[in-house]
């Protein structure tokens, strides 16, 4: 694991469980005075960003429930303003109901146009589908040029990864790290676990030593880092430390996250522990099936993996696969649709899907680094044969 | 709130961002002085102390060098400082405490336990320290300091630090009286960043909204926001070369005040020689003179109108600084300001540690239910605020009409409860209500909704509320009971959904 020691931070930061704590509690708090007071400006703007930390952070599976409601309680003590627009469009967009953030957004707008927020949330959506990304590397760049912070170096870095610069993406959550000046563990986790997904998902020849090595920092920063410990444990299943595996996702249980159930399966079947891997596997099912009723598209691309993986059903992989790509057309969401057709067995539908995806992305840098691009018209039957 | 959120940088963790800070004489004890700093706006009941953070209280003795249009308050260079650092939880009895190192300014270290009102207390009696969780003293009722409204603060809470010593052995007052205090927080340490250097502070804070009135003032259009620079600076040492950006936006912010109400109460000459002063952004205390809750800022204001001041200025806990403060820079203290609100959630206690017992938290219950009707089929049953279909429900009588209406309830055991509709939405089959009466709350809003489900609908119920002179587990219980004999009529009468 990196030692916390070894990324240079400007500041020591707050214990992880101290800040745990004081998210949980504080977020609380935020809920009491928004019931108390719903339309009291700042309130409910401040519970979204707090359940969004909790969603990303902690695994909190309810928190897109709780936001529904608050949605929902804004809508009635501040029907139609362009405030309660904007907070609609960012719970949406946080639920991955892009198409409807962008007609919150719409409405969100007052007699001076978009607000700072409005204009950010309009480029993570942009960013989240896949579109216009020139624009938003202009303006992501332009953003972090002019504060410098962690919180624009972040989302650039995640776009120079989607954009496959994985070099620059690399360099700017560095960046990101060096600059932090707060004593709040949350953003550098964050860096750090993005920096894991990097180095051990997105780049083509994984380098899982060091992507386990940023996992380990986000986890010893923040000890409750559900995410963070399902990517960690998914490596250390991949080379036969499924003991490891297992004490590091026994702790994230609570969380609901139907990924630690699953990860959790696959560890004490690798154990050969297999009645007790059948029971947390049933619980990861239907874990994911609760979730996919109540927030279908937050949770399509998560389940559509649960289900190419050892969820092993093929044909719910690819129904979820498609409704994400329907719903995010990104380079990944093609590639994703397209493993999961082949896996499907329909090759008609994985040669669509191909064909569209070089469509949309074929003359992008990316795409050079896709899967997709080595796809001959041949490569659905080869690879989809016995 | 005094200085809270008054920064991008004070966004990352709350528990550095410092919302307050008093001095005052002891309500328990004339010979000493007590000095209180607050941090983590709006905190949990849970909330507790950042370990990466050193808290301090500094203060410095201050000469008087000028008065009326060349007031000024120039501080000495030897600073008595109080630094207050925490550890992490620790399980103990099944709970987790956490425990503080108070650093005195002889190097004095007096252990405490976060929360134990007691706190902890040097042998010789010269120190004591509480810190933990209190009411938010804090009384903010304007909106853009023009328009009345009720306590912004209501229920607050705040991680409140409180240093009371002994005023002649710490201070010394024969060797100057007048002293300027400041309250700051940083990095408890370097990072290991071989490179860049850590902020010199996360946030610090002298005399109440110098950032959130007078720097940010919002009624000065298109103009920076100083505030991070500002927060950024060296108290009781200003950067020369920033010296005169932040005395220009004083000059302005203070001309802009004035004319809130149409008129000019000040002259040019007179904002200036105000601005000089804000400018030295300490907290002026005179240990020798009384300090009370009308004494906040009355050095200042003596001194610039050229006499001698009359009390030790300070601010207790209970000081009223926001219309203070309004009341000079608006018209001079010709008449008094007095926002929505007199009076904070709480006011501060003559004992140890003077700030109130915490708020407790809203509760809230929820619940719903599934049925196999569609949503206007029993929007139609259930969203009448009169409906009678709740099997509790004896009888039910409504008075008045639309939102405002009361509806008197006479439950199957004889109870009477009245509410009052809030607001309704019949295209969102939603509406809010509010308890007048007959259930033993305050702060009661309920909230019942319908909305599509697969081929039938989803009842939603969710009810917020504080228990008042009864247990919060019995009100509690009450309202979830309430909520599950209801759910199970209306799935007797629509079925539940498949």
């Amino acid at each position: 694991m990196i030692e916390a020691r070894e990324i240079n931070l400007v500041c020591p930061l707050t214990d992880g469980g101290i800040a745990v704590n004081n998210l949980e509690s504080a977020r609380q708090r935020s809920w009491s005075r928004f019931w108390r007071e719903p339309s009291r400006l700042g309130i409910a703007e401040y519970v979204v960003e707090q359940e969004q930390l909790t969603l990303q952070l902690l695994g909190d599976t309810n928190t897109l429930d709780r936001l529904e409601a608050l949605v929902d309680y804004l809508d009635l003590a501040e029907a139609g303003s362009p405030r309660t627009a904007l907070i609609q469009a960012q719970v949406t967009s946080m639920a991955h109901r892009f198409a409807d953030a962008r007609g919150y957004l719409a409405k969100a707008a007052d007699g001076k146009g978009w607000s700072d927020a409005a204009n950010r949330l309009s480029l993570s959506i942009d960013q989240a589908c896949g579109t216009r990304l020139d624009a938003v590397l202009e303006a992501r760049k332009r953003l972090a040029a002019q504060w410098g912070r962690l919180e624009e170096l972040v989302p650039l870095g995640a776009l120079h990864a989607d954009l496959r610069d994985f070099d620059e993406a690399d360099r700017t959550y560095q960046r990101a790290l060096r600059q932090y000046r707060d004593a709040s563990p949350f953003a550098v986790a964050w860096v750090c676990f993005q920096l894991g997904v990097l180095w051990g998902e997105l780049v083509p020849d994984a380098q899982l030593a060091r992507a386990a090595r940023w996992y380990g920092a986000a986890i010893e920063y923040l000890p409750g880092y559900v995410k963070a410990r399902v990517h960690l444990a998914e490596l250390f299943c991949g080379c036969g430390r499924t003991g490891d595996a297992e004490a590091l996702l026994i702790p994230a249980l609570s969380s609901g996250d139907p990924e630690v159930r699953w990860r959790l399966a696959d560890a004490m079947a690798a154990m050969g522990r297999l009645t007790e891997a059948e029971v947390q596997m049933q619980a990861a099912r239907s874990g994911f099936e609760v979730l996919l009723e109540k927030h279908l598209l937050a949770f399509a691309d998560h389940g559509a993996e649960f289900y190419s993986g050892s969820g092993n059903d093929a044909k719910r992989a690819f129904e979820l696969a498609s409704l994400n790509l329907a719903n995010r057309p990104t380079l990944r969401a093609f590639e994703h649709a397209y493993k999961t057709a082949v896996a499907a067995g329909l090759p008609e539908r994985a040669a669509e899907i191909l064909a569209a995806g070089r469509n949309r992305w074929g003359t992008t840098n990316a795409f050079r680094f896709s899967p997709l691009a080595d796809c001959g018209a041949d490569f659905v039957k080869n690879d989809a044969g016995p | 709130m005094s200085d809270h959120i008054d920064g991008p940088r004070q966004i990352g963790d709350p528990a550095a961002d410092l919302t307050d800070l008093f001095a005052f004489t002891s309500p328990e004890n004339p010979a000493h002085t007590v000095l209180a700093a607050n941090v983590f706006p709006s905190a949990g009941v849970t909330a507790v102390f950042s370990n990466a953070v050193n808290h301090s209280i500094v203060i410095r003795r201050v000469a008087l060098a000028g008065t009326g249009k060349d007031a000024k308050f120039t501080p000495g260079d030897k600073e008595y400082r109080f630094s207050c650092r925490f550890g992490l939880l620790e399980p103990e009895g099944g709970k987790t405490v956490q425990r503080g190192t108070l650093t005195c300014p002889g190097g004095q270290t007096l252990r405490f336990v976060v929360n134990d009102e007691n706190g902890a207390s040097t042998p010789d009696g010269v120190f004591r320290v509480f810190a933990g969780l209190r009411s938010d003293p804090f009384l903010l009722a304007w909106v853009g300091g023009t328009t009345k409204v009720p306590n912004l603060l209501e229920h607050d809470n705040v991680l409140a630090i409180v240093i009371e010593f002994d005023t002649q052995r710490v201070l010394n007052p024969s060797e100057g009286s007048l002293f300027g205090a400041i309250a700051e927080t940083t990095p408890l340490a370097a990072g290991n960043n071989p490179v860049e250097r850590p902020p010199l502070r996360y946030d610090w804070v002298g005399r109440p909204e110098q950032t959130n009135m007078r720097l940010n003032n919002g009624g000065l259009e298109g103009v920076d926001d100083l505030r991070d620079l500002w927060n950024q600076q060296t108290p009781f040492a200003l950067a020369e070369g920033l010296k005169p950006l932040f005395r220009q936006r004083l000059v302005d912010s203070l001309t802009e005040w004035d004319l809130r109400d149409g008129k000019a109460d000040w002259t040019p000459a007179e904002i200036a020689a105000a601005a000089n002063v804000y400018l030295d952004d300490f907290l002026l205390f005179d240990a020798s003179k009384p300090m009370s809750d009308a004494s906040f800022f009355e050095i200042e204001k003596s001194t610039l109108r050229g006499k001698a001041y009359q009390t030790g200025g300070g601010r207790t806990v209970d000081a009223d600084v926001v219309d203070l403060m309004l009341t000079w820079m608006v018209n001079n203290d010709r008449e008094y300001l007095q926002g929505g609100s007199a009076n904070p959630t709480k006011p501060g206690t003559k004992t140890f540690p003077y700030e109130a017992s915490p708020n407790t938290e809203l509760q809230a219950v929820a619940d719903g239910v599934d049925l196999a009707a569609p949503p206007d089929q029993v929007w139609a049953v259930v969203g009448p605020f009169g409906g009678r279909w709740h099997p509790l429900i004896a009888n039910i009588e409504l008075t008045g009409e639309g939102v405002g209406q009361l509806r008197t309830i006479e439950t199957i055991d004889g109870k009477r409860i009245i509410e009052r509709l809030e607001a309704i939405d019949q295209s969102q089959r939603v509406y809010r209500y509010t308890n007048v009466s007959g259930f033993g709350v305050v702060d009661y809003t309920g909230t019942f909704d319908v909305k599509p489900k697969g081929s039938g609908s989803s009842v939603g119920w969710r009810v917020q509320f504080l228990a008042d002179n009864q247990p919060t587990l019995i009100v509690r219980t009450i309202v979830a009971t309430l909520m599950k004999t209801g759910f199970e009529g209306l799935q007797e009468r629509f079925g539940a959904l498949k």
